[in-house]
């Protein structure tokens, strides 16, 4: 299925559309309030933009400082080439500690890895304990958004959830008690935790550290009981200095949520003592985006959400339709570069508005590297071939001015002749389902110039 | 100064009375326009579709069409937009570079290059302001609430310049109307629901008249505004400004 | 050749030529206690102003149930002994951690505590409420200032800010996720 298609699903339910799009424009919103109360913001978001591009530029050399650091202070670094390899590393970590159940915060690392049902289906496990993944994975979906994994869910859905998993009573949609169930269901799955894993935003080559941020408290809460603690990312969070995160903590929640900070910003550069903590490195097409130079910038993002948020498209026609581990503007530029065919029409599912790219906060050029992905797809023969077929045709019309006019005037008249019910015919006229065609005038602006008598005819 | 009208594919054929207007109003304000009729259009829906490499004979004919005037200027920031960031892909001879960099939007050409700032005349009524998106983040023709919540631009000016003229204060200042090009077709069920949100936005505010420096984005709403049979008219700001000066 | 290799000899071969790592200026702001009361204030949290650190048992007590199970470094009056290795279950009935902060940022309410200040690393989240005592002088402006007092993270170390929250269901905020359910700071002298 194309986004296409699966957004005219979305847009069945009118109503749950309208909610969709007006919840997360609160959420641009309360983004709007935080910037605009940040008189440098502008300034930070070209420093963000700056550190990543250079750190881009000398990743090899930040990579191996990070991992000479991160062993200096007693943490075992892996890598891992791809998907495949990043579960059999975690898995065998666990197997290693002879651990059958796993406490997880939210990462999306893990999501793109599927790492869940690996761990599953070899007998781990697996709670994830922030709110929103821990609802999904009640309810066996996928993150519908980054920072808000449950934003497509109302809280009725929720609240069927939790009655039906967690005992909750039936119809008890409260947010406020819903919560506390969910607090007391995973204070048990916590202290219960053999193993922990995270994921990292931030990973600092000059200290070897690694910083993950969370509202809820539950990676902290999970890795600190654990006897083991995994942080897996994406080789792309490396930032060079512990000062830089200056930079980067005043742009990201600002830009997700609103917030000024996350809760809890958290640096881990040390376990504790006895215990253990390993860095899982992963490529996963990372080094063959890097390759590509209309692209590679998407390898600076932070996962804040905003152009989500922002996404007149997105809002309307929910995460799931990008039917991609990472939704949203953002998505569509990552997406193309792990599977070409199966995502081909994400690139396509934006008006180009170019909002995305004026939220971002590292100023990835994401309309930009859409309008891009949708060349690069033309050039490799990923386009439907009726598209492809009059594009081709409609260019050889265009670039004769003669075949042009004539063309036009064939059709107004056709237009203007025609019953309405055929030239309106939503079988055949997808412009027709919710819109009139434009009224076919008598004449077109040339054929009405060329009969001034006061215009020159050259 | 050589001044050529560029009109739109789809302002030629559907809507003329845009480009009459936009030809009128450059003569009030001391510009004689010529209309080059080799042009064609600017090869945008082909490039959109990702077929950039087939609109090439196109971009070439838009530059063959337009090189030997001082300024090229078009009712229409999307299809401006497009000949000065992605006719990158052709030779940068120096026609190219030219016609690129010289190639305005109307009220841009009006404001930046004629420095006409205010148009004196009426239009007592309620009007709501479209920002096209290429305009607006594209060409930077006004403020973007992505950036600053101040609501400013060129059009806002000399609209707010006419007598009698109230602007409708919309609850989403520039959120974008879901045209997009060829996505009005491929993402049908997407375009028309943001296309009816955006409609709303100005039903509810009050909108009597709803304007715009792009009859692409106007030519969406327009027909949701007729499907929905709504009290609204929907004119191209160059129609407004054109009618109000006394020729 | 091991993935490492592999990753980085890609890496290598793609990234492109290197473009300068920029100065990352000092943006001042303003450090003062009003903002950053307002601020913890607006995050969730509450600040309670000490007027001499011999007062802190006493305004502890008037601000927690006497019956609480505090644990703290700082009181004498505590009846958990909380240290490394304290069993879980212990932790897990702690009602009141009250800890030191070292410094706290008024852009944002957040107040830096590293692992030294803790008892134990889990210590200031599984606890049901908790108070960080900070001193009035040690107040920066923004993250910028910060980050410039830490010659280095330590071991472990988290700026807190505010009481734990989610807003997962609907966007409605919710305090008291999995972390403390409330935060106060005991502002001293």
């Amino acid at each position: 299925m194309s986004h296409s298609e699966r957004s005219d699903i979305f847009l069945l339910d009118a109503e749950r559309t309208t909610w969709h799009d007006e919840t997360l424009w609160f959420v641009r919103e309360k983004r709007d309030k935080a910037v605009y109360a940040t008189p440098e913001f502008q300034k930070l978001r070209q420093l963000a933009s700056d550190i990543k591009d250079h750190t881009l530029s000398r990743l090899d050399f930040y990579l191996q400082q990070f991992e000479e650091n991160a062993r200096r202070n007693g943490v075992h670094v892996h890598w891992a080439a791809d998907a495949t390899e990043h579960n059999a590393i975690v898995l065998g970590l666990l197997r290693q500690h002879g651990a059958t159940r796993v406490v997880k915060s939210k990462s999306m690392l893990t999501e793109e890895c599927h790492l869940n049902p690996h761990l599953l289906a070899n007998g781990i496990e697996v709670i994830d304990t922030d709110l929103g993944e821990r609802i999904i994975q009640l309810r066996e979906e996928a993150p519908s958004h980054v920072v808000l994994p449950a934003i497509h869910l109302k809280k009725e859905d929720v609240g069927d959830t939790f009655h039906k998993y967690l005992g909750t009573e039936k119809g008890n949609n409260d947010p406020q008690q819903l919560t506390e169930t969910a607090r007391q269901h995973l204070r048990e799955k916590f202290l219960a935790g053999q193993v922990a894993i995270s994921g990292v935003n931030f990973a600092v080559a000059e200290t070897g550290t690694v910083v993950v941020c969370t509202n809820e408290g539950n990676a902290d809460l999970g890795v600190n009981l654990a006897q083991v603690h995994i942080a897996c990312m994406g080789m792309e969070k490396l930032i060079p200095r512990l000062s830089d995160l200056s930079v980067f903590t005043r742009i990201l929640t600002r830009s997700a949520t609103g917030q000024p900070i996350t809760t809890y910003t958290s640096h881990f550069t040390r376990p504790a003592e006895g215990k253990e903590l390993h860095i899982v490195i992963v490529d996963n097409g990372r080094t063959q985006q890097l390759g590509r130079p209309d692209f590679r910038a998407s390898l600076k993002c932070i996962r804040c959400g905003a152009c989500m948020n922002t996404c007149p498209v997105y809002r309307r026609s929910g995460g799931h339709s990008y039917d991609f581990t990472i939704p949203g503007p953002i998505g569509a530029i990552l997406s193309p570069n792990i599977d070409m065919r199966k995502h081909a029409s994400l690139p396509f599912a934006s008006t180009l508005c170019g909002s995305c790219t004026d939220v971002c906060p590292v100023k990835i050029d994401i309309h930009t590297q859409l309008y891009k992905w949708r060349q690069v797809l033309g050039e490799a023969g990923k386009l439907p071939a009726s598209k492809k077929w009059s594009m081709r045709l409609l260019s050889r019309v265009l670039a004769k001015p003669g075949m042009y006019s004539a063309g036009g005037k064939v059709a107004r008249q056709a237009l203007r002749l025609l019953p309405h019910g055929l030239t309106h015919g939503q079988g055949y006229n997808p412009w027709a389902i919710a819109r009139e065609l434009p009224e076919p005038p008598q004449q077109s602006f040339r054929e009405w110039y060329a009969q001034q008598p006061q215009n020159d005819k050259a | 100064m050589k001044v050529a009208l560029f009109v739109p594919c789809y302002v030629d054929q559907f809507y003329p009375q845009v480009a009459i207007a936009s030809l009128q109003l450059l003569e009030k304000l001391g510009v004689r326009a010529h209309f080059p009729k080799q042009q064609t259009c600017c090869g945008q829906p082909m490039a959109n579709s990702g077929c950039e490499q087939d609109a090439k004979p196109v971009y070439h004919n838009f530059v063959d069409a337009f090189q030997d005037y001082d300024y090229v200027v078009g009712p229409a920031g999307s299809c401006v937009y497009h000949v000065r960031k992605h006719f990158d892909i052709i030779e940068q001879t120096p026609a190219v570079q030219h016609v690129r960099t010289n190639t305005l939007e109307l009220f841009d050409f009006i404001i930046n290059v004629l420095g006409i700032t205010e148009i004196p005349g009426s239009f007592p009524h309620k009007v709501g302001l479209h920002l096209s998106c290429h305009g607006q983040r594209g060409l930077h023709q006004a403020n973007e609430s992505e950036m600053t919540p101040v609501r400013d631009g060129q059009l806002r000016r000399l609209l707010s310049g006419l007598q009698g003229l109230e602007l409708t204060e919309l609850t989403r200042n520039d959120e974008c109307c879901g045209f997009g090009g060829t996505f009005c077709v491929s993402e049908a069920g997407i375009s028309a629901r943001m296309g009816q949100d955006r409609v709303q936005d100005h039903v509810r505010n009050g909108t009597q008249v709803l304007t715009g420096g792009d009859m692409s984005c106007l030519m969406h709403l327009e027909g949701i505004v007729r499907r929905q049979k709504l009290p609204v008219r929907v004119l191209h700001a160059a129609e407004i400004l054109n009618g109000v000066i006394i020729g | 050749m091991s993935s490492r290799e592999k990753i980085l000899a890609a890496v290598t071969a793609n990234q492109p030529a290197e473009v300068p790592l920029p100065t990352v200026p000092f943006f001042e702001g303003d450090a003062s206690v009003e903002k950053f009361t307002a601020l913890v204030q607006a995050i969730g949290g509450r600040v309670v102003e000490v007027a001499a650190l011999a007062h802190l048992e006493e305004v502890v007590r008037q601000l927690f149930p006497a019956d609480y199970r505090m644990a703290s470094p700082l009181l004498s009056s505590t009846n958990v002994s909380v240290d490394a290795q304290t069993p879980l279950a212990v932790l897990a009935d702690v009602e009141l951690a009250v800890l030191q902060g070292e410094f706290g940022v008024a852009e944002n309410g957040a107040i830096w505590l590293p692992e030294e200040n803790m008892l134990h690393r889990a210590l200031p989240m599984i606890t049901q409420h908790l108070a960080l005592v900070l001193s009035q002088q040690q107040l920066v402006a923004t993250m910028h200032q910060a980050y410039a007092r830490l010659a280095t993270v330590g071991g472990y170390g988290t700026f807190l800010a505010g009481p734990s929250k989610t807003a997962d269901i609907e966007q409605s905020l919710v305090i008291g996720a999995h972390g403390a359910r409330s935060l106060t700071v005991l502002l001293v002298p």
